[in-house]
């Protein structure tokens, strides 16, 4: 509980000390209404085309749940070590912080690897972008949500730069707080991609 | 509004500020994993389509709700806007996903 490691004189939330942090949170906040609004529309397109597979292989032939379950599971920890570096930076234990960030980074980029390895082999199984309504809507959607992880892991690895040079201020700390929601809706969007693409596609 | 705002400020910095524990997150964490432990042997029970579907994505909302009041801390106070902000936008995306499986089971 060392108050002050690297920090000076922080307020207790120094996300919501100033009327910019506090802003920059509601802001975010609406910008993920938008994002909920563009998700959903992926979402309804792939449940609209997911049985239209062509010739090509259908869902339940072609998802190797394993994979899926291992890429939950690390997304799932990865949310988890984000919420676990804002409470020591609600502790102003700023290196702690810079820990759980590091975490969850390498975990985004094990799921980012797992993902880009399943479309691979997906690929080489014949189910291309343009096979069918039902792998073009999936890749969208997927691919969608997988570019988000990847511009998130950017994201993080840009903001702990910047800490190295700037330390842990009420500047920097309302932008650690927003990657963390960031990356909490990127888990909650996998949550509902994990339910309708792929238990989904194995029902039927 | 704004009179309240700096009292809530006033508040944390003149009194030791009491640190929510990392208890519920953790709990927030298993409860996740239980629920999609759970829909995987509800798929693989294979115990009917419609009920399997309508079960398993009851289970994402929860599981959801949990995360959205935990680990994004919608259930702190000071969130109405971020209520109003994501309710808007899942109001808009419900609609669509609602519009296409209307037309798909009509």
């Amino acid at each position: 509980m060392s108050h002050g490691e690297l920090t000076g004189n922080l307020p207790a939330e120094p996300e919501k000390a100033t009327l910019e942090g506090r802003n920059k949170v509601l802001g975010f906040w609406l910008f993920l209404g938008g994002e909920t609004v563009l998700f959903g529309c992926l979402f309804a397109t792939f449940i609209g085309l997911r049985n239209q597979i062509g010739d090509g292989p259908s869902a339940h032939e072609l998802f190797n749940l394993g994979m899926v379950a291992v890429a939950t599971f690390l997304l799932l920890t990865s949310s988890l070590t984000s919420v676990l570096a804002i409470q020591a930076m609600h502790r102003h234990q700023a290196r702690t912080m810079v820990g759980w960030f590091i975490v969850t980074a390498l975990l985004g980029l094990g799921f980012l690897g797992l993902e880009i390895y399943e479309f691979f082999e997906y690929v080489h199984e014949g189910h291309t972008f343009s096979t069918s309504a039902f792998s073009s809507s999936f890749y969208t959607l997927v691919g969608f949500h997988g570019g988000h992880v990847a511009f998130g892991i950017l994201w993080i690895t840009v903001l702990l730069l910047q800490f190295a040079k700037k330390g842990l201020t009420v500047v920097t700390a309302p932008k650690f707080y927003v990657f963390g929601l960031y990356w909490h809706f990127i888990d909650v969007v996998w949550v509902f991609i994990f339910t309708v693409v792929y238990l989904m596609g194995k029902v039927g | 509004m704004a009179a309240h705002d700096h009292s809530a400020t006033e508040h944390s910095s003149k009194r030791p500020h009491v640190h929510e524990g990392p208890k519920n997150h953790y709990l927030s964490f298993i409860l996740s994993i239980v629920l999609t432990i759970l829909a995987f042997v509800v798929v693989y029970a294979e115990i009917g389509k419609t009920f399997t579907i309508l079960f398993i994505v009851l289970l994402a909302i929860i599981q959801v709700l949990f995360q959205l009041a935990f680990w994004m801390h919608m259930k702190d106070r000071g969130h109405t806007y971020a209520i109003v902000g994501i309710a808007f936008g899942t109001v808009i995306a419900l609609t669509g996903v609602a519009a296409v499986v209307f037309w798909l089971w009509w």
